[in-house]
This record gives structure tokens, sequence and C-alpha cells, in this order.
């Protein structure tokens, strides 16, 4: 167990020390509202895992991703007056949705996926994941093998404002106001983009059937 | 199946429903297969999405100083030193002003001669009136006065003045050492009054001004170059 504690970095120490105390969240917001980066920092400690799950989930992208978190939290505390209280991860939320509306925005205009990406050796991928499509033949699914990937697949599928809703409330586990605080939208249109975002991954992921456990397995030919 | 049913349970799912809408879709549920069957895809893809792994970030994404564009903090005394600077600078400004302005308005009303003609006349009278009634008798100043009335006044004003001037001293010149007693009366007479702030009064606050913004420099100079070690 010692050496466990002695083997980790010390940031990390650090990170988990920070996350094991309680965090009085309302002072820290207060005093980074005057302008202190250290109380902001330390918000940041605390929230950036979710910031970035949130943004790799919309993205699809680890390095768009990382981007997208770091520009958000700079815009963040750029912009940490005019947080009148509520929820803070929402108003983060919102934050790197826009950060990531940016990322794809800036995507469209000027695309630049190479062609055949590299592996994480160096080596070009003979069949890449993100080339998958509902289209893909069966050995390209089984190459598809893990789940997360054709999770990931169907969620770039999505349309963008059913992205951010899922993500938020599915994979976020935020609750119905706190996405509607984030998107901006009335809580009867969060209800209807997640039951269509839910509708349509369901759609999605029968095409990776074989990829999903047993106690995952989706009806074929649900009347919908 | 319709939107409003899809919507209905999916929020049914997450117990966003109100009891009455509860109890009444549950009884559909009950008698209805495909609803059902529904239900099971809807909480089977949010079952998927929860497993989904949160990723660790790849990295601390706190911010620096310099990625926010904020300033070095500068001492707390500094805006004492920028007040002071700033006071110092504009009492300087103001006693210069004031030293420039009062001895010219003290003069104006000595050497009028009663009228606002210009600069041209009074120039002429200052030089003029002792040595007028020295060179009454002679022929002189009689034949020189209509040559300087004659000249448009207001357009040349130094060229008179000289010329007067050039006048004035030629008859003296011409009376040598007689006329030597008149010269300590010019010069009291010529001798500008004393400014309203004294000159070192004017130095100190050029000081003060001075070494306040040396000092300002010098306090940003240090709090960036902390701020770079940072």
């Amino acid at each position: 167990m010692t050496e466990r504690h002695y083997s980790m970095p010390i940031t990390t120490h650090f990170q988990k020390l920070i996350k094991s105390f309680p965090m009085d969240e309302q002072a820290l917001i207060h005093d980074a509202q005057t302008g202190n980066l250290d109380a902001f920092n330390t918000l940041i400690l605390h929230y950036q895992d979710s910031v970035y799950n949130t943004a790799l989930r919309i993205l699809g992208d680890e390095d768009q991703a990382a981007d997208a978190t770091q520009e958000a939290f700079i815009s963040a505390f750029k912009s940490i007056s005019s947080f009148r209280g509520g929820s803070f991860k929402a108003w983060l939320m919102r934050t790197v949705t826009n950060a990531c509306y940016d990322e794809l925005r800036r995507q469209k205009r000027r695309p630049t996926t190479p062609l055949e990406p590299d592996t994480d050796d160096g080596e070009e991928m003979d069949s890449p994941r993100w080339l998958a499509d509902p289209g893909m033949t069966p050995d390209q699914k089984a190459e598809a093998d893990e789940l997360e990937h054709a999770l990931q697949h169907c969620l770039n599928n999505l349309p963008l404002e059913f992205k951010s809703v899922v993500v938020m409330a599915d994979i976020q586990g935020m609750d119905y106001s706190e996405v509607a605080i984030a998107v901006r939208v009335p809580l009867g249109t969060i209800k209807s983009r997640l039951a269509r975002a839910r509708l349509r991954l369901r759609e999605c992921l029968q095409g990776f059937s074989e990829l999903l456990p047993t106690s995952f397995r989706l009806e074929e030919g649900s009347n919908v | 199946m319709n939107q409003r049913d899809l919507e209905l349970l999916s929020s049914y799912l997450d117990g966003q429903l109100k009891p009455s809408d509860s109890a009444r879709l549950e009884k559909r549920l009950a008698s209805d297969p495909a609803l059902r069957a529904v239900l099971d895809d809807l909480r089977s893809a949010r079952g998927l999405l929860r497993q989904l792994p949160m990723r660790k970030a790849p990295r601390n994404f706190t911010l620096t100083p310099k990625m926010v564009g904020k300033n070095p903090p500068l001492p707390r005394s500094y805006p004492a030193f920028r007040f002071v600077t700033a006071l110092a600078s504009l009492m300087l400004f103001f006693t210069l002003g004031l030293n420039f302005v009062v001895p010219q308005m003290a003069q104006t009303p000595a050497f009028g001669m009663g009228g606002s003609g210009g600069g041209a006349p009074e120039v002429f009278s200052a030089s003029e009136a002792p040595a007028v009634p020295e060179f009454a008798a002679t022929e002189e100043p009689v034949t020189q006065e209509p040559s300087i009335l004659m000249q448009p006044a207001p357009t040349e004003t130094v060229a008179p003045a000289a010329d007067s001037a050039r006048e004035v001293e030629t008859p003296s010149e011409k009376q040598g050492v007689t006329n030597s007693a008149d010269l300590p009366a010019e010069t009291t007479a010529q001798t500008p009054p004393e400014p309203p702030v004294p000159p070192v009064w004017q130095i100190v606050l050029a000081a003060i001004a001075l070494l306040g913004a040396l000092a300002m420099v010098m306090m940003r100079q240090a709090a960036a170059s902390r701020w770079r070690r940072k």
C-alpha cells in the first residue's frame, strides 16, 4: 500500500488529495470571480475529468477534446463574473459545449482529417474505426471490436444538439434541469431531444449487436 | 409508436413523469408488449451509455496567468506612487502655466498707454518713454515718428519694435556719457515681476514626478520578472 503511494506521481497524489476533501465550491467560485487564479485552478482539478469526457464524447477525438477542454476553461475563467449561482457544473458544461461547437465549426471550414490515421505505434490503420458507418461490411464491423468504439461511433452519427444532451444526461448523469441550463433550451426540448437521441442510438447499436453484452442485447424490430 | 409515447417512455425511464402520468403509462405497458419492448430498448441504450468508461484527463488543464492574459500583480504601494506622481505632474504643469501667465498679466497695465492697440505701440512707447524728453529738441525723433506710424502696426509687430530699439539707441549713442544715467531707469522698468510660484517649488515637483515615475517603472519590471520566474 505504502509502495503504491510512493510510486504515484506527486501531481496525482495532489489531485486525489484535493478530490478527497470536501470542496467549498461557492467560496472558490467567489474567489475566482475576484480574479484568484489559484481558486479557479482548484475548481479545474475537480471538474477537468468531467469536462474532458464531455468534450471527448461530443468530438470523438482525444486531441480535439483536450484542446476544447483547455479553451473551455480559459473561456470560463474570463467569463466567470457572469456566473450568477446555480449549478456550476451545468455552467461549465455549457462552456465546454460551446467550445466543442466552435471546434466542429472550425473542422467544417477546414477539414484536416488524415486519409490514413496512424495507430499509437505510428503505423497506418488498415481499417480505421472512424470510417465505420451503418453500411459497413460484417468484416469491418468485426474490427470495431470494442463496445466503446461502437458507442462512440453511434454518438458521432447523432446530430450535435442530440449528442450534447445525451452526453450530459446519460454519460455525465446530469439531471434534466442542469442539462437545460447547459444547453439553454426549455426542459420540454431536453426531454424530446433525449428521447429521440436514445432512439437513434438504439437503432445504431443494433448494427453492433454482436459486440454488446448479453444483458444489453437489443430486441430486433421493436415497433418504434 | 408516436413521438409523444417515445418521450413519455424516456422520461418514465428517468423518473421524470408525474405520478399520475406514470401510473397511466404503467397500465399501458402492462397491456402493450410493443411499448414494453421500446422501453427495454431505451433502457438498454441508456445502460450502455452509462457503461462508457470515464477517461482520465490526459493532462492537467490548470491555467497560468499568461494563458488568461493577466497582468503581473503589482505591489500594494503602487497606487500610492501613481497618485503622487500624477499629482506632482499636474501641479508642476499648473505652476508652469501660472508663472507664465501672471507676469504677462502684470505687465499689460504698466506699459499699456491706456489703449489696447497691440504689441507694436506698447513696445515703442516703452522704449521711447525715457528718451522722448531728452530728444524733444532734436530733429531725429520728429522725422522718425511718422515713418513708424505709417507702418501697419498689427502685421509687423517685430520690425517696428526693432526699429524703435535701434532708433532709441542711436540718439543715446550720440549723447554718449551724458545719457548714461538713464540706463538704470530703463533696466528697472524692464525687470519682469517675481513669479507667483518660486522656481524651487517647480524643481521639487519635477523631482517628485520623475522619481515617482522611475519607482513605478522599477516596480513593474520587478513584478514582471517575478511573473516570468513562476
